[in-house]
């Protein structure tokens, strides 16, 4: 990978970084309703993720993916703030605020938003690539999926039925350690999730879901796949969330040094650009002017008006009214 | 309905005209269940489909609900007009969440921005030994959910042009397909018609008093009517056939003229359709109803399999008729 495009994907990285974090103090203040599930510690696996994915391909996203969902507004409608703008539940926002963070969608940046019994996604996102095959194009239906999910039922009946008809199906299966609390190696049969989609017959692969390089290369090789009529592929990013839970941190100090700071996907890709000979000034700039962009976000979700209440009973149906009172 | 041409045939061949003529007209739709291939459904509702239409269009699957109503949504967000077959009713819980949080919702919780213009066939209903399981009325268990459309046909002319309305239809249908009707018979147009949805019919006018009858309940109800007639009782027989929007306003308006209501369905008393039809009549007819509305429901118990104990559990007419008498003698 060029050091052109390994910088763009840093100042992506930071830009995820930004956006959660300015997005955590401001549901801090108590200026974002609902719940928050951030992707904190996973930026390379979205990174990579957005940049490979073009805005005629589909992407259902988890609830962690504000970040990929915000680079994908960006990168292909110029407009990330409406993602900031959705969870504070405003007008602006890409559903109007009625979706949030956890429903965050738009079908022109390829956006299909999440469905947050997360996981169930896993079987909608068969009919999109069953469509896309139907009509003969080249696209790629993405799912992305934590480990959690992989303990429903539907990940067993997509994987399978992906198999069968051979879709053009990725399945971008974010390993982040846990179920809510449950380690992995707990709550599945196999700590390494490809063990259990091998036996659908296409390709699975482990990646470090934290190095950006790698990471966007077994995606691109991946899509090349799908995109040749090849059927589905099923990758595997071993990365870790920062977020603990609602009650806090429940992992060791151990574990949490060496995600944070030893295997920081941001600081890997730090090094390695240093090493290449980028400043030190060059990449702090990055990182001021994505923290900028996200204060700009945040500024316009704050001054956005909220959604009309008329619009409460707005789109229940195509082809009936609903009584608004 | 424009009828042109009538030809007599059964609720299994009326709804297989109109996924022949739909899947003619529609090259964006396509079927989708568990055997409905070459088999044509273990009711013979896609029968000839497959070999017309072939097997990237006429879908079979393997026994995964979820998928098979994934594929419907997923497919029905990028544009296409998925139709797909649940074999039994009682199987939707394979698949609920799709059908709920997925198909019903997503039209409104992305504010527009996809439809799910798909359809769910499904054998519902009792009255054959099928058991707990093959058995149940299960429109209770979608009722209370914003943004579904249920449908409810009773008759064979209905069931096609329900059916083509459904499948015309931008909002998720789901369809219910009474087991015990399947052999029906009656006048069905050749051509292609649809029934509008979310639109009652009256069965039978009256003056007396009002039965509102869905699927299996409608034939039973009629014959109430008939047999009551002779004693000088005239009943106004309304078939709901959508369930879910459901046309108040020829409910509401035949209950301000008879003054006396019968809600006639097959599912148990509590939380259902009868309970809402009751409510909603209480509701807005209160000063002009003579007496409360009666009820017709199942018996509060899953339905069993031994053939006397499913009788005991079930409506049939004469629960009707006695139900209609009631009403009558406040």
């Amino acid at each position: 990978m060029n050091t052109e495009t390994l910088t763009g994907l840093y100042r992506d990285m930071w830009l995820i970084r930004a956006f959660e974090e300015g997005l955590e103090a401001q549901f801090e203040l108590g200026y974002v309703p609902g719940m928050l599930h951030t992707g904190l510690g996973q930026e390379a696996t979205q990174a990579a993720l957005a940049s490979q994915l073009e805005a005629t391909d589909c992407f259902f996203p988890d609830h962690r993916c504000h970040g990929i969902n915000a680079l994908a507004q960006q990168r292909h409608a110029g407009n990330g703030e409406r993602i900031m703008a959705e969870l504070f539940g405003r007008a602006t926002g890409v559903c109007s605020g009625k979706g949030g963070s956890l429903h965050s969608a738009d079908p022109t940046v390829g956006n299909f938003g999440d469905n947050a019994v997360e996981g169930s996604y896993l079987v909608t996102v068969l009919g999109v690539a069953l469509a896309y095959k139907l009509r003969s194009q080249p696209r790629v239906a993405c799912a992305i999926l934590g480990d959690g999910t992989v303990g429903r039922g539907e990940f067993h009946e997509s994987l399978n039925m992906a198999a069968i008809w051979d879709l053009p199906v990725l399945y971008a299966c974010v390993n982040n350690g846990y179920a809510i609390s449950l380690p992995v190696e707990t709550g599945l049969a196999s700590g390494d999730i490809v063990d259990l989609a091998r036996g659908y017959g296409f390709p699975c692969e482990i990646v470090d879901g934290n190095e950006i390089i790698e990471a966007t290369e077994k995606i691109a090789t991946a899509i090349e796949h799908i995109r040749a009529g090849k059927g589905p592929y099923f990758l595997e990013f071993k990365t870790w969330r920062w977020q603990g839970v609602f009650s806090g941190e429940f992992r060791s100090d151990e574990e949490v040094k060496y995600w944070k700071v030893d295997h920081d996907p941001i600081l890997m890709a730090r090094d390695e650009l240093l090493r290449r000979g980028c400043s030190e000034d060059e990449l702090h700039a990055i990182e001021t002017s994505e923290r900028q962009r996200i204060d700009e976000w945040i500024a316009f979700a704050v001054e956005s008006p909220s959604p009309d209440v008329s619009k409460a009973t707005a789109n229940v149906y195509t082809g009936w009214e609903v009584a608004s009172s | 309905m424009t009828e042109k041409k009538l030809r007599k045939a059964s609720f299994v061949k009326a709804l297989n005209g109109a996924l022949d003529l739909a899947m003619d007209r529609y090259p964006e739709m396509f079927l989708i269940g568990e055997s409905i291939g070459e088999l044509g459904g273990d009711f013979g509702v896609t029968r000839k489909l497959w070999e017309k239409y072939g097997g990237e269009r006429v879908r079979d699957t393997p026994l995964s609900e979820a998928a098979i109503i994934g594929t419907c949504v997923g497919s029905a967000m990028v544009g296409m007009r998925p139709v797909a077959e649940i074999m039994f009713a009682d199987f939707l819980g394979e698949c609920y969440d799709q059908i709920v949080n997925n198909a019903a919702k997503l039209h409104y919780m992305f504010d527009g921005q996809f439809t799910a213009p798909l359809v769910i066939r499904t054998a519902c209903g009792a009255g054959f030994g099928g058991g707990p399981h093959h058995s149940q009325s299960v429109e209770g268990w979608f009722l209370n959910i914003p943004g579904i459309v249920i449908v409810a046909p009773s008759n064979p002319a209905d069931a096609k042009g329900l059916l083509l309305a459904s499948i015309e239809s931008d909002d998720p249908v789901l369809f219910l397909e009474h087991k015990a009707l399947y052999r029906s018979r009656g006048e069905v147009p050749t051509d292609y018609y649809t029934t509008p949805l979310g639109k009652a019919a009256i069965a039978r006018e009256g003056t007396d008093v009002t039965v509102v009858a869905t699927m299996r309940m409608v034939p039973m109800a009629l014959e109430a009517a008939e047999s009551l007639a002779e004693q000088g009782i005239s009943a106004e027989v309304i078939d709901l056939r959508t369930i879910r929007p459901y046309d108040a306003e020829t409910i509401l308006e035949s209950v301000d003229k008879t003054g006396r209501a019968v809600v006639a369905n097959e599912a148990p008393k509590i939380g259902g359709l009868g309970a809402e039809l009751s409510a909603r009549i209480h509701e807005e007819c209160f000063d002009r109803l003579r007496c409360p509305v009666g009820r017709v429901d199942a018996l509060d118990a899953p339905i069993p399999f031994s053939v006397p104990l499913e009788e005991a559990n079930l409506p049939d007419t004469n629960d009707v008729r006695e139900a209609i008498q009631d009403v009558m003698k406040a």
